[in-house]
Parts: C-alpha cells; structure tokens; sequence
C-alpha cells in the first residue's frame, strides 16, 4: 500500500506548494490548481485506507502509521468542509503542508513486527472505529478552532496596534474566523463528548471500569472541560474575540498533550505504538 | 507606420501648464478634426484629464518628424499659447515609447495614485470622442482596445487597486474586515461633515442597509438624513443609539470627547460584545483614545487611517512592478499585431521586386544598345523605372486602401500573389 500512499503524498505535496503559492501571490489560478489536487489526493488516501482495512483486516487506525495517515485525512475532510461553508482559502495554506507532513512521516514509518493478533481482537468489537474516529475528527475540528483563533488573534493585533502585515488583507474577516472557531468549536465538543463516552463503554465492557487514571484520559478530560467552557462562554456572548480565541489555542494545547500523552507518559492507553 | 505620443503630465508639468493645455470635450472633438489631415497625421486620439494631455497620433513612419511637429504647433495654435510655454514640459514617445506610455497610462501605472480606476475610463471616453471624431483609424482602434485589455489583466492579475487609499474607501475595507459582510449592517453618523458624508454613501454603496444620522443642528441632519435615505436621530440620546450601530463615524467640531469610554463600554455590553468599529475623522478628537483599549472595540482616527493609507499606497507600488511585467510582455504581443498591419514593407517590397524585373531586363538587353554615354544609361534605368512606377502605381494604392480597410485576407493575397515574405 505504499506506493498508493506515496501517490496520495505527492496529490497533498502539489495541493500544498499551489495553496501557499495562491496564498502568497493571490492567484486564483494557482488555488484552483491547489483544490484539484487536494481532492485528487483525498480520493487516493480514501482508496489506501479502505484497502488498508481490506487488506490487514483491522480497522486502519491502530498503529502510528496508520493513526498518522487517518489523521491526515479528517484534517483534509474537515478544511474541505471549511472551504465549502466559508471560503477560507488561507486555512488551507498551513493545512495542506502540515497534511502533506502526516503523510510523509506515515510513509517512512514502518510497523515493527505488527502485533496482528491484538489490532484483529481490539478491532473486532465496533466500539474501537467508532472511538477512535470520533477522536480523531475532533482533534482536526480542534486544529480548525485553533488555525481560526491564529487567524483572529494576527487580524485584531493588528486592527488595534493599525499596522497591517502583507497578509492582513488576504485573511478571512474577524467575523468569518469567529463563526469558524464557534461552529468547529461545537461540533468538535460533539465528537469529543460522544469520543469519550464511547471509550468509557468500551473501557467497562473490557475491564468493568470506567476510568483509569491513564494520562490520556486525563488530558482528555481537562480539554473536555475547556472546550465546554469556550462554548458556554461563547454562547453567553460575554467571552467574544481575543478572550475566546486564546481559549481555542489554549484548548489546541491540551488536544496535542492528549495526543501524545501515551507516548510520553505511558498508561492504560498503550498499544500498537511502534 | 510609427505611433507618436505627445503629451504632459503631472510628473511633467505643474498644474498651471497641465491647465492651459486642456481640452474640453468639445475641443477635442473639434481639435482631432484639425489634426488629423489624413496627410501627415492619420489618425489621432486626444486625452484631457486633469492631471494630463496626452495626443496619440498615427502617422508613416517617413513623416515621424513631421507629425512630431505638427502636434507641437497644434498644442499651441487651438490653445494660443507660445511653444515656450509647454515646450520644456513635453514628452515625445515613438512607437513602443508610445505603445508602452498608453498601456501604463490605462493600467493606471502613470497616475498620481497608482492603481485608481478612473483614468481607464477617461481613456474610453477619450476614444469614444475620437471614433465621433472618425479619427481613429485601425491602428489606434487595435491600440486602444489592446491598452483596455492590458488594463484589464493588471487589474485583475496584480493587487495594484487592492486596497483603499482614501479614507472614505477605508471604512469600507476595515468594516468588511471587521464584520465581512456590511449588508444588514448599520452606521451611526455623528456630526455631518462632508468626509463623514461620503464616507456614509460609500457604506451604502458597499451594502449597510441602516444609516443613523446624529447632528446638534437637527435641520442639518434631517436634510442629510433624507438624502443618504438615513434617519436622523436625537444628539441628547446618542448613548442608547451607539449600541445599535457596528460602524461610527466621528466628525464634530466639538472640542472635547463626544464619545467617551464610559459610553462605549455600555454600549458593547448592551451589543452583547459584538464588535463596533469607531471611525473619529474630526480634529480635535471626538473620540476618547482609552475607547480603543477596550475588546472587541476599534477605534481608528484621522492620523492612524492616513497611516495605514500611505502603506497602502507603497503596496500598491510594489504590485505596480508585477504590472510592468505584464505591460512589457504585452508591448511585444501588439508588435506583432502591428507588423501585420503594417502595409509599410510590403509595399516596399513589392515595389523593390518590380525594380528589380526592371533593371535585371535591362541587364539582359544592355549588349543591344551599344555604347552609351554615362547620361544616356542613367535614363534608359530611370525610364524603366518610372514606367514600372507609374504602372504599378493604381495597383499599389489598391493595395493600400484594403489595407486601411484593415482587410486581412486580401492583404495576404496580395502577398501570395506576389511571392512576398511578411
């Protein structure tokens, strides 16, 4: 399957340099080119990780290969949404390299002998894709909040201190990144709730208990905790703008520490790292 | 075939010159009659604006020097002027001088403000007078219509009429910034001035759907109200309107704060933090600085909108050197529109090929004739010559006329006919 993923690699590296290029120079041209190869690269990287599940027989989100390539794809699934609702071209330009990054990594990461028989039993109960894959699109819908709240935080520094950048101009409006970090914002809260919730049931139905203390699950439930409070505050409407987008950046924080928190930390979360 | 171009401009003239040159409408119109002889100038085109003249002509390229001058001595005879007048203030461009000033004059390149739209439209009107005219022939309606497209590429292809350089298209651009859209939004006037007014219609232009019209002399107001399609609201209770408008615009001449942080504070919390944006274009200042610590509040007056202005404007410089790019590849494409237009060296060569079949017969019977004076053979040569001249001629001005008929089939018959290279 590598060389369908290496081909998925070089639709997101052509997505990659056309959006930075559109972004810079402002050439519809070039995004043209960008949206095309991305949507290229997204059916490709479809296709590799239905054979993937085809071919090993789990549920291609249990090694870090594997974690890395999924991961990828809600990144690209979740700017496509964002493309699609708000235009949001710029998004693309940090989105698409650091894609095309995932994938580059997948690609040269190597499975060191597979634990087949553990991926085949964890995979087995229908608990595991659905965990799993809610996770993982809440963290890309968490990289959105965040990338928006960059986006608003660069914008308002410069409205106050009326010195604009080169760039000022080719960024979405306040009230653009706003409603982006808002509904990114509650729909990760969403997948992350029933993400966890799914875990939980998972959890109990293997060992009989629900929480295990595991670094994960902490980490995990600290940015639970943040991201319901931006959503309350957000829609209190006391904690608008430069409050609220720092929330989003704060909260991006805790969702890479919950991401590699097993690797650091060790814990119940352990398996099929390699 | 050569293009002239001679004219002044701001960078070239002072405006008492630049304003004694001008044209009206009318006198263009009447001047191009003048101008154009059909001789010596072929086809002319006249742009007045106020910040330049410029006349294009089209002329043979035998009579450059003629029609060089025939454009001085027009510029003084229709505007009675001596030479030394505007003499030292001229500039003369020759085809692709001429060609590459038209396309930079169009693009906006040539312009006070680099990148501002009207001159295009001045261009057009100017042409449109001298098609009236019937002083624009095929060479210049190729020209102009090439510099309308070159204009059209640099605006669309360089960020050369991006961003605002005038403060009443800035609140347009910072409110889009701040809240995207402006339909649906509403903007409160506070004080009537004449920045604040075109300001306010820029907004309506760009989709506020709402305008708030506050003035102490209410008469002012309503007046104003009625014309931007506002209402006029009362000066006393402009706390509570502050929290219904997203865009305040500041212009009293009131010499202390109008708007102060108290006011803005309770405005944002009764507009549930939504942000607002202040606009304070009046000096002294309406608007109490300490308003811009606040979030979600923007506050932006006179010196910090020129600020962002004049970067604007050197923005707009860099993306200018993008448009030359553009304007240098595009000379180069109308040259080779001209080369087939250009009946110039076709002709030449036809005619070059005549004399040749003449002198070659010549050089074929010379045994025949015998011995001959010096005299005697340099007429034997000039009659054939002037035979093949005078023969060739109606064909020759046949040529020319489907020419100027800008026909180009029959110009590339004639070519085959006669085994010509283009």
């Amino acid at each position: 399957m590598r060389s369908l993923l290496l081909a998925v690699l070089a639709a997101y590296v052509v997505s990659a340099i056309h959006a930075v290029l559109a972004f810079l120079n402002k050439r519809r041209a070039l995004q043209r080119v960008s949206e095309w190869a991305m949507a290229a690269g997204f059916v490709l990287h479809t296709a590799a990780l239905i054979a993937d599940w085809a071919i090993y027989g789990h549920y291609p989100l249990f090694y870090l290969r594997e974690t890395l390539s999924f991961l990828a794809w809600t990144l690209i699934a979740s700017y496509a949404l964002v493309l699609y609702r708000y235009r949001a071209r710029p998004l693309g330009a940090v989105t698409l390299p650091l894609v095309s990054l995932l994938i580059f990594i997948a690609v040269i990461t190597r499975s060191a002998t597979p634990d087949r028989a553990q991926a085949t039993t964890m995979s087995a109960t229908w608990l595991f894709p659905v965990h799993t894959t809610l996770l993982l699109f809440a963290y890309a819908a968490f990289f959105v909040v965040f990338l928006a709240s960059i986006m608003y935080l660069l914008q308002e520094r410069e409205l106050k201190l009326k010195t604009f950048s080169a760039f000022f101009h080719r960024l979405p409006s306040l009230t653009t990144v706003n409603e982006i970090a808002t509904s990114s914002a509650a729909i990760g809260l969403t997948l992350l709730t029933v993400g966890i919730a799914t875990g939980m049931v998972w959890a109990s139905s293997r060992d009989g208990r629900l929480w295990h203390n595991d670094p994960k699950e902490i980490f995990a439930a600290l940015t639970w905790l943040l991201y319901v409070l931006l959503i309350l505050h957000r829609s209190t409407a006391s904690w608008r703008g430069r409050r609220a987008a720092w929330m989003g950046v704060a909260g991006f924080a805790l969702v890479l520490l919950t991401f590699f928190a097993t690797r650091l930390m060790g814990g119940y979360h352990v398996f099929g790292i390699t | 075939m050569s293009i002239v171009l001679v004219g002044i401009n701001h960078k070239s003239a002072p405006v008492e010159v630049r304003e004694r040159l001008a044209f009206t409408e009318d006198a263009c119109a009447s001047g191009l009659r003048t101008l154009v002889d059909g001789e010596v100038v072929r086809e002319g085109l006249i742009v007045s604006t106020c910040n330049r003249v410029e006349i294009l002509t089209e002329t043979a390229s035998e009579r450059l020097n003629e029609t060089i001058e025939r454009v001085n001595q027009f510029l003084g005879g229709s505007n009675t002027l001596p030479r030394s007048f505007f003499q030292a203030h001229l500039y003369q461009h020759t085809d692709d001088q001429a060609v590459r000033h038209l396309f930079r004059v169009a693009s906006s390149l040539d312009s006070m403000v680099v990148g501002e739209p009207q001159v295009l439209g001045q261009v057009r009107r100017a042409y449109s007078i001298a098609l009236e005219a019937g002083t624009a022939g095929r060479v210049l309606n190729r020209l102009v219509h090439h510099a309308f497209r070159v204009a059209k590429r640099v605006r669309s292809e360089t960020g050369i009429g991006a961003n605002a350089v005038s403060i009443s298209y800035m609140a347009v651009e910072l409110g889009k910034k701040i809240f995207d859209s402006l339909a649906g939004r509403t903007a409160l006037l506070v004080g009537a001035g004449e920045m604040a007014e075109l300001s306010a219609r820029h907004l309506v232009n760009a989709g506020v759907t709402r305008v708030l019209l506050a003035n102490r002399t209410e008469e002012r107001a309503g007046h104003l109200a009625t014309e931007l399609g506002g209402e006029s609201v009362s000066f006393e209770r402009l706390s509570d309107h502050l929290a219904e408008a997203d865009i305040i615009i500041c212009s009293t001449a009131a010499d202390e704060y109008v708007i102060t942080e108290q006011m803005a504070r309770e405005a944002l919390s009764r507009r549930r933090n939504r942000p607002s944006f202040f606009i304070d274009i009046s000096v002294p200042r309406n608007i109490d600085p300490a308003v811009g610590n606040i979030a979600n509040v923007f506050v932006f007056d006179i010196d910090d909108l020129e600020s962002v202005i004049s970067s604007n404007i050197r923005e707009r410089e860099r993306e200018a050197e993008r448009a030359e790019l553009i304007v240098e590849s595009e000379i180069m494409q109308f040259q080779q529109t001209l080369r087939v237009l250009d009946i110039g060296p076709t002709i030449g060569a036809l005619r070059n090929k005549l004399h040749d079949i003449a002198r070659l017969e010549l050089t074929r019977q010379r045994n025949r004739l015998g011995p001959l004076t010096a005299e005697q053979e340099s007429a034997v040569e000039a009659l054939l010559l002037s035979t093949v001249n005078k023969i060739s001629h109606p064909l020759l001005s046949h040529m020319r006329r489907s020419f100027d008929a800008s026909d180009a089939e029959t110009i590339q018959a004639w070519r085959d006919i006669f085994g010509l290279e283009e």
